[in-house]
């Protein structure tokens, strides 16, 4: 008897997934298929919210953006650049009419900036109007990257999911972003050139964030596709947006950790991770670590150099005990290591 | 790890494993894993209502407690479908909320989506096998193609065959390695023709109307990135059009240059090159070509780009006629000034300026599009070949209109110097090697517009020939046609044409008072002046306007072509009647030649060509018309274009037209 009512219940297991599949499936073709025309008039709808901005290059660094409107008379919301330190920011509205723009504030924080044009401008992204998607809704996300449309021409539309909705830790990279509240992770690939400040809507057309600023992982080359919600867009420009004070200072990040410690350095930079000596009462001489050992790993990182040492170190942070494994003599020791703060 | 829904998820998996985009996907997954749990009471009502039998509530009972991980392992079982899954669970869920979707959906939406979702299936299945994998003679790198006919017609990308060279191998989904060669190419538009052997059935997709395809619509690429394939199956990514009629700027003298093309967010990456990008329906939309990239490399970022079906349509004839094709050029230049868009640059010695456009006159419209910006004009003169028929409406400064329609200038290319020769004797394989490299370079510094191979050129104008659908070859009965001449809605004339069952006929012509009789039979033309039979050269019955326009109807009908009377060119591509068409060019024993248009449509599965025009002159001047040929049907057997018009010039203006009054069967064989 039992048997047989485990065997029904994992039948039953079978037939639901099966089913599931073969019901998605169906659900998609109908959704993504049936509602074709509204899909049209809501990309047309959303272009004619969005901006193209022209302004300063400078170097590498690309010299223009994207924007949403945000009100009737000429408020524009864009991902804050380099390209907005020029004498002049043009601004080019979906008809392809042009104006100046002047920036009325900027914030480093939430790399966001408020522009304005002197004139009307009927269509745009009400921002008290909450979007309500979640974590697995499609999304269009549309830009002006690599500044492939001019003049009238339409924004380029790429189409993913909300992969989930959190805050950034800016742990990722130090030195990558100093951004610390909530973002949406997409899944379609939004990380270009120029797209910053483009517009993240769901199929209602309604606005799910703008289009981050590229953060790049200088450690793995790979760019984050994310948007800054929209409520955080409603509240910078309605002026009451405040970094949270805590984050802030831990975004201040920079602050490098020191293990107390100083390498055997012969001329070259390929000499194995010899302890020459350890400062007194710094991190490494409290856990014992003493001249003539080898460091192996820091942190599970393999430290083969000097050279490799100074970047394992950089990854650290002060307060934050990470393992040692270091060589003495014949014997392999791992030490756990409490960082601290490195004296300037 | 993955499933465990931590909140510092996100912290963690970029600690350990560092890629951010890594990180995104995994937490979607995680995400969409748990919204499938949700979404199991709604299965159970769906369930319930397709079974009719098993009350809701149980299954779901069951179903609810089981943990997350349980399903997730069921799932993991059929990865591939599941990978195709996650989007449409979120699409679902985005859409009806969870467990809406059963009672908003009545079982007649279930059919029609059902169906959907087979015809999306079946495209893919469709499209797959016409997908090449390309590859030089030695086999290594290369890019993708697309066969559009099951003779091996092949299109892929100018930058493709200049890595891979003037031959060599494509994979198809059948798992063979097939030859192939070099038929034509275009560097302008990056777009090359090339033909592979050994089969006379390859399977094949055709052109899609690339005019109508709109922002949002779903691509599917499909080619050979990174050289993946080991069976010669093709890799299909899927995404939406980003955005239409997009200019992406060329290399080198003219080269490359991407106009009025398809941008997509379907994944393109080095090796899907040439590979077609296709609709739902398994229509080639365009032939992917390149992409934005960041300064990270040479990967896909979101942004492809794809040569529009319609530009390729507009040189394909140029192409098959194995050419080195120029794109065209006005030898003038417009710009946007006080929201017009005005000639800011002319060679004052040029077709268009001798035509009369003039500095600061305003262009209204090209090619019968209304032209708003000076990019839009530049964007649609990039999709025409060298020598085509290009028209204008102008509008000069004192507010007169003026209609041009002049040829276009072919934009050089730079021709590669040759290579020096090798300073000592080489080895057969260097030898095989410096062989096709100077294949290339006798390519690339072909005159351009000239038939390169004109044995294959003939073969291509028998195919394109043999592409009519010639209605009843068998056929017992003759027939004869009675038509008005009108000029505009006037009467001035009227003709009788009698066909015999072979093609044969005899035209009786009375046009303003004047009678005039001829006949074509044993493949000769007389004039029949008071019942004497004049023989006539080609050179004098391709003047006579009653014997072109029955030839014309006898040349759709008859079960042989016009071989007989001499060799059959493809001479280009070229615009007849305002439809792409390929120019044939007809030369006779005596060196005479002859014309006629024949444009190819896609009629359900087979491309069917019709003939457009036929005229004694390429641009049928002012004393020699052509004949338009209009409203083709089928009428007891026979192929009748119902109205026939006299053209003059370029612009094809109408002289007089022949409107069918009667059409009917007649014996067989002519007294």
């Amino acid at each position: 008897m039992k048997f047989e009512r485990i065997a029904k219940t994992s039948f039953s297991c079978w037939i639901v997934n099966s089913l599931v599949l073969a019901s998605l499936w169906l659900a998609f073709g109908a959704v993504a298929w049936g509602q074709d025309e509204s899909l049209d008039a809501l990309i047309d709808g959303a272009q004619k919210k969005m901006v193209k901005i022209f302004g300063a290059t400078a170097g590498r660094v690309e010299g223009y953006g994207t924007g949403i409107l945000v009100s009737n008379n000429g408020l524009i919301v864009t991902a804050q650049g380099v390209y907005l330190d020029g004498p002049q920011v043009r601004v080019l509205l979906a008809d392809g009419s042009e104006h100046v723009a002047t920036i009325l504030r900027r914030d480093r924080m939430v790399q966001l900036a408020l522009l304005k044009i002197d004139c009307e401008t009927p269509n745009y992204f009400d921002l008290s109007n909450e979007s309500g998607s979640q974590k697995g809704d499609w999304i269009l996300a549309i830009s002006n990257a690599f500044k492939v449309a001019d003049q009238d021409e339409p924004l380029s539309v790429t189409m993913g999911n909300i992969g989930l909705q959190s805050s950034i830790d800016a742990r990722l990279n130090q030195r990558d972003v100093a951004y610390r509240g909530d973002i949406v992770l997409l899944d379609a690939i939004t990380s270009n050139p120029g797209a910053a400040g483009g517009a993240v809507v769901n199929l209602e057309g309604k606005l799910v964030g703008t289009i981050g600023k590229i953060i790049n992982s200088s450690e793995t080359n790979t760019r984050l596709n994310y948007a800054v919600p929209a409520k955080i867009i409603a509240a910078f420009v309605a002026g009451t947006y405040q970094s949270d004070d805590q984050s802030t200072v831990q975004a201040a990040p920079a602050k490098p950790a020191d293990l107390g410690i100083k390498l055997f350095s012969l001329a070259g930079r390929k000499n194995p991770a010899y302890i020459d000596r350890v400062i007194p009462n710094g991190p490494a001489d409290k856990v014992g670590l003493t001249t003539d050992d080898l460091i192996i790993t820091i942190a599970g990182e393999k430290v083969g150099t000097i050279i490799e040492y100074e970047a394992a170190v950089t990854k650290l942070f002060p307060g934050e005990e990470v393992l040692i494994v270091v060589k003495r003599g014949t014997k392999i020791l791992q030490v756990p290591i409490t960082p601290e703060e490195k004296k300037q | 790890m993955i499933f465990e829904q931590t909140k510092p998820g996100l912290s963690v998996m970029a600690q350990n494993n560092g890629s951010h985009e890594f990180v995104c996907f995994a937490v979607t997954v995680a995400e969409k894993l748990r919204k499938q749990i949700e979404s199991t009471k709604f299965v159970a009502a769906v369930w319930a209502k397709l079974k009719g039998r098993i009350p809701p509530g149980r299954l779901a009972k069951r179903l609810v407690p089981m943990t997350l991980k349980t399903i997730a392992m069921k799932l993991l079982e059929c990865r591939m479908k599941i990978n195709c899954l996650y989007p449409f669970i979120a699409l679902l869920m985005s859409w009806n909320g969870v467990g809406g979707l059963a009672q908003d959906l009545g079982p007649d939406d279930w059919t029609k989506v059902q169906e959907l979702e087979r015809s999306r299936i079946a495209a893919i299945q469709k499209a797959v096998p016409s997908v090449v994998a390309i590859y030089g003679e030695d086999r290594q790198g290369g890019g993708s193609g697309v066969l559009i006919d099951p003779n091996g017609i092949a299109l892929t990308n100018h930058h493709v065959i200049m890595g891979a060279g003037v031959s060599g191998w494509g994979g198809i989904s059948d798992g063979n390695l097939y030859r192939w060669d070099l038929i034509g190419t275009d560097p302008g538009g990056d777009v090359a023709v090339i033909l592979l052997r050994g089969r006379d059935d390859f399977p094949y997709t055709k052109l899609a109307d690339s005019d109508r395809i709109r922002v949002g619509d779903w691509a599917m690429a499909m080619g050979n990135p990174f050289l993946l394939t080991e069976d010669q199956t093709p890799t299909v990514t899927m995404g939406i059009v980003s955005g239409i009629k997009r200019y992406q700027p060329g290399a080198g003298d003219n080269q490359l240059i991407y106009g009025n093309c398809i941008q997509v967010d379907s994944s393109i990456n080095p090796g899907n090159s040439g590979g077609p990008l296709f609709d739902l329906k398994a229509d080639i939309m365009g032939i992917n070509g390149r992409g934005s990239f960041q300064d990270r490399g040479r990967v896909n970022v979101g942004l492809g780009y794809a040569i529009s079906a319609n530009q390729i349509k507009n040189f394909l004839p140029d192409l098959l006629a194995t050419k080195l094709v120029e794109h065209g050029s006005l030898d003038a230049n417009f710009s946007n000034r006080d929201g017009k868009v005005v000639c800011s640059t002319i060679n004052e010695l040029s077709k268009i300026a001798e035509a009369g456009l003039a500095l600061g006159d305003r262009l209204l419209e090209f090619e019968d599009v209304k032209i708003e910006s000076a990019n839009q004009f530049t964007n649609l003169i990039c999709t025409l070949p060298e020598d085509w028929p290009a028209s204008l409406l102008i509008e000069k400064e004192d507010g007169t209109q003026l209609s041009l329609c002049v040829r276009l200038l072919g934009l050089p290319y730079a021709k590669p110097p040759l290579p020096p020769a090798p300073e000592k004797e080489p080895t057969p394989e260097e030898k095989q090697a410096l062989d096709r490299q100077k294949q290339m370079f006798e390519l690339l510094r072909a005159e351009p517009g000239t038939i390169r191979n004109m044995e294959a050129n003939r073969k291509f104008a028998d195919w394109l020939i043999s592409q009519i659908d010639r209605p009843d070859p068998a056929r017992e009965q003759g027939i004869r046609i009675v038509d008005e001449i009108r000029r505009g809605e006037e009467r001035i004339g009227s003709c009788r044409t009698e066909f015999a069952s072979d093609g044969t006929f005899e035209v009786a012509w009375e046009l303003e008072g004047k009678s005039q009789t001829f006949s074509f039979e044993n493949e000769k033309f007389f004039e029949i002046v008071d019942g004497q039979k004049n023989e006539l050269t080609l050179t004098q019955a391709k003047l006579a306007a009653p014997i072109v326009q029955a030839m014309g109807t006898a040349f759709m009908n008859r079960r042989t072509g016009f071989e007989r009377f001499g060799e059959l060119q493809l001479d280009g591509s070229d615009k007849a009647n305002l439809m792409v068409s390929s120019r044939m060019k007809l030369i006779d024993a005596e060196a005479d030649w002859f014309y006629f248009w024949v444009s190819l449509a896609d009629h359900s599965q087979n491309v069917e060509a019709t003939l457009v025009k036929a005229s004694a002159e390429q641009d049928c001047d002012n004393r020699r018309g052509g004949i338009v040929f209009e409203d083709w049907r089928v009428e007891s057997g026979w192929k009748i274009a119902h109205r026939r018009h006299l053209v003059m010039g370029l612009k094809e203006s109408i002289l007089f037209t022949l409107h069918t009054q009667s059409v009917e069967l007649v014996p067989g064989e002519r007294k």
